[in-house]
Parts: C-alpha cells; structure tokens; sequence
C-alpha cells in the first residue's frame, strides 16, 4: 500500500478484494472496488471500471453507506450505466 | 368416512347437542393438513410472530410460515412489514438467519438489491457487464411481492390470499370485547418472558384443550384450587374466536407483597376477571388487569405443533431488572400450566388414529367453545 492506503499493485488489489470477500468487510470492499474501477478508468478501460464501480456500488448500497452509493451512482449515471 | 364430504361438515356444524366433532383426518391427514393451509391459514388472518420479534429499523427475521418463505422486518418509519422471502429475478431465498439490515436487502445470488419497502433498488450487470439496466427489467414493477399484515397487541398476523376482511373486521368482536385493553401500549418482558413448546399434535387440539375449563380440575389441580371450575364461564362468539373467563384472578406476589402495576382505566370486572380466548385460527391471548400474554401456534406438521408464549406487561418499568424476580415467578407459572396440558393434547393427537373415533361427542354445557371452533373450521372447509 501507498501513504494514502491505496494498494499499489494490480495482483495485491485482487488479493486484498479476495480477503476482503472472506471475511466479509463490506467498508473495505466498497473501497477497494472503487479503487480498482478508478485504476481500469485511468487506463480507458469503461466496461472494467463499470464492472468494479457496480460491485462498490452495490457494497456501499448494502453496508448503507449513503454517501458513497451516491456518489458511485452518479459515476455509473455519468457513463450511462445506472438509472 | 371421508372427512371433507358435505355430509360430515353439516354433522359438525350441528347445533353442539347433536354434533359430532371434526373427523380424524382434521388431525392426522397430510392431504387434509395441506388443504387447510389454503382454505383456513391463507385465506383468513393468520399469526405469523411477534413485532417485538424485529424491536429496530433494518432488522430482519425470515419466517417458514407452512412452508412458504416470509420476510418480516422492520422499516426505517418503524413500521412492521412483511415481504415474501424471495428476491424478483430467479426467485432466490434472500434471507435465512435474522438480521439487521444496515441499508438494503442484496440477495445472495446475483446482488439484486431492495429497499426496506420492497422497492428494487439496484440490478447489477443486468444489462451486460458494468450495465446496470436493461429496457426489459423495470424496476418499478419488480419490488418484492409484500404479504398483507397487520399488528394487534404486539402479535403479527398476515393474510396469504390479500382477500380477507379487514383485520378489523374479522377481529373486530374480539377487538370489541376486550375495548378496554385495545390500543392500551404493551411492554414485553424480555427473553425470560419468551418461552417455546414443542408438542407432538395438530394444532387444532392446542386450539381445542385452550378453549374450555372443563378440564382444569383434572388437569390443573394447583390453578383449580383458587380458581374453581364454577368460577368459570364459557365465552363463545359464532365465527370469530371462543374461550374461557374466571371470575376469580389474583396477582402474583413477589416475598414483599408487590405486585405488577395494573393496566389504566380499567372497569371493576377486572380486578378479579381474567379471560383465555382463542383467536381463530392459531393465536391463545390471555388478558389479566396487570399482563397479557399470547402463544402462536406454529402448526409446523399436521402432528407436530411449536406452542410460542409471549408475556407483555403494562409498563415499560416492568420489563427492568426491577421487576425481573415477579416476571420470572410469572413465566414460570404459566409454563407449568401449559407444559401440564401437554400430556392432553399429545395423547388426543394419539386418539385421533382410532380406527373407530367419530370426532367424539361434546358436553352442550362445557364443550360449547370447542364446538365453536369445530364449526369455524368446518365451515372454512364448506367454503373452499
């Protein structure tokens, strides 16, 4: 991880989202998520960063983490893949 | 004899003098026991729990009521709803262990999501990856399918076939009798005033034993010797529910002599009346002027009945540890009443495989709640 907490490496990522989905860590879910839509964004990759945005979406929805399902909707809005 | 001819029924819904009782069947027939289901447990008001059973917003209890999976939950309003337990998409069981819902209900299998109204909130990758919609999934027309229900005296009901009469108006004489207890708040006591029976009969035969006095010199020597079988009266009303008063109730006591507050505003009958009425189909109440109490029959096989007791109390002080001595004492004289009745019901339920047993003659003088019972039952059958 870097100073800010973000994982650095692609396979570090899926470990962690795997972990994550073990121990059943909704808040670190949504976050990592986001994180990996974030990174497949940056590389122009839409349908990879739709994919992880909806995943963080529906973890943010079920943890009832209003201000995060919010502002990950409005993403998905943005790109035409939520309503 | 078939059971559910006409003839039989009509035998059954005879005046009490010349009826006979439901046929063996009613009690141990597992066609029959499915057919009442419909035409008895879905058609009219059926107790499913408790409200208490889901005390804050977002909590979640899934409920097999005679097989058919139900969600009931509290909503963020605080209102008690109740869903049926499977999400919209390929009718997977959404939730199996009680729960407190933080935001939405996701199903287990592909993450479809709900509200606590039942609203459909999210259809993850539904349109392909990354493709949250699709012109063929509305969303508002694909809420979860909620069950009719409503609350009385902390007691949850539900109507399966959305058809009955208002929950009002089918226990709206019930309602009317005991005025002085409606709308009155009610405080449950906690997990010591929550106890459980498993019995080995069909449920009717809790319903029947329930109903009537007759037997509690024989049965319950230690409750017939303050409160004697002349002090009893029957309580019948015809399609609605039947029972038993005492004109003789006295409190419990803790060492020092207190006693539970007593319910505001309550006439004078009740400083010594009490009253066991059942409910039709499945719910015991029992009024005192300082507690309640309600058992839910689960008729979870056609022998094999979950007897649920819940005592309420008429502040919320007495469910403190206060009072946890007095609420202890009183579950615990409750439950020796009901556990005595367990050989009576459990050795009828053994009757009711008689190759020659007609449903048996009733007392016009003792039975006549019984047969109340026997008749509502038979006529929901002549109805179907």
């Amino acid at each position: 991880m870097d100073q800010q907490g973000m994982v650095t490496k692609t396979a570090d990522l899926n470990l962690e989202i795997l972990l994550s989905h073990a121990i059943g860590d909704a808040d670190a879910l949504v976050a990592l998520y986001r994180q990996a839509g974030h990174r497949a964004e940056g590389a122009g990759r839409t349908d990879e960063a739709c994919f992880f945005f909806t995943q963080a979406y529906v973890y943010a929805l079920e943890a009832g983490d209003a201000g995060r399902a919010n502002a990950l909707k409005a993403t998905l809005i943005s790109y035409g893949r939520e309503q | 004899m078939k059971p559910l001819d006409h003839t039989t029924l009509a035998r059954v819904m005879g005046p009490v003098q010349q009826a006979n009782g439901l046929p063996n069947g009613f009690y141990t027939d597992p066609e029959i026991f499915e057919a009442e289901r419909k035409a008895v447990f879905e058609k009219t008001w059926s107790c499913i729990g408790f409200a208490h059973d889901v005390p804050g917003p977002g909590d979640a209890v899934p409920i097999d009521f005679l097989g058919k999976p139900l969600l009931m939950l509290r909503d963020r309003e605080g209102s008690v709803r109740v869903f049926e337990n499977v999400c919209r998409h390929r009718g997977m069981k959404l939730v199996d262990a009680p729960t407190r819902i933080k935001g939405v209900i996701r199903c287990p299998y592909h993450s479809w999501c709900y509200g606590l109204d039942g609203s459909l909130r999210a259809t993850p990758h539904v349109g392909g990856v990354g493709q949250n919609t699709d012109p063929s999934v509305d969303r508002d027309l694909l809420g979860l399918f909620e069950v009719r229900s409503t609350e009385w005296m902390g007691i949850m009901f539900v109507n399966l076939s959305g058809d009955a009469p208002e929950f009002k108006e089918h226990a709206g004489p019930m309602i009317e009798r005991w005025a002085e207890f409606d709308g009155k708040p009610l405080f449950h006591g906690g997990p010591g005033s929550s106890f459980s029976l498993t019995v080995n009969t069909n449920w009717k035969l809790a319903v029947e034993n329930y109903c009537e006095s007759y037997h509690l010199p024989w049965v319950h020597p230690g409750l017939n010797s303050y409160s004697k079988l002349e002090d009893h009266y029957n309580i019948v009303e015809e399609g609605a529910y039947s029972g038993q008063g005492t004109t003789v109730y006295n409190p419990q006591l803790d060492p020092s002599g207190h006693k539970f507050p007593d319910f505001e505003g309550l006439s004078d009958k009740w400083e010594t009346a009490a009253e066991y009425v059942a409910l039709y189909p499945n719910v015991l109440l029992g009024v005192h002027r300082d507690h309640t109490f309600a058992i839910h029959l689960d008729p979870v096989g056609v022998g094999t009945t979950v007897e649920r007791v819940e005592l309420f109390y008429t502040a919320e002080g007495v469910a403190g540890e206060d009072w946890a001595s007095l609420r202890d004492k009183n579950a615990a004289a409750w439950r020796e009443v009901f556990e005595e009745d367990i050989f009576v019901v459990e050795g009828m339920q053994q009757g009711r495989h008689s190759r020659s047993f007609d449903g048996g003659r009733f007392s016009p003088a003792m039975d006549e709640a019984t047969h109340c019972f026997h008749k509502w039952i038979a006529e929901r059958f002549a109805e179907a």
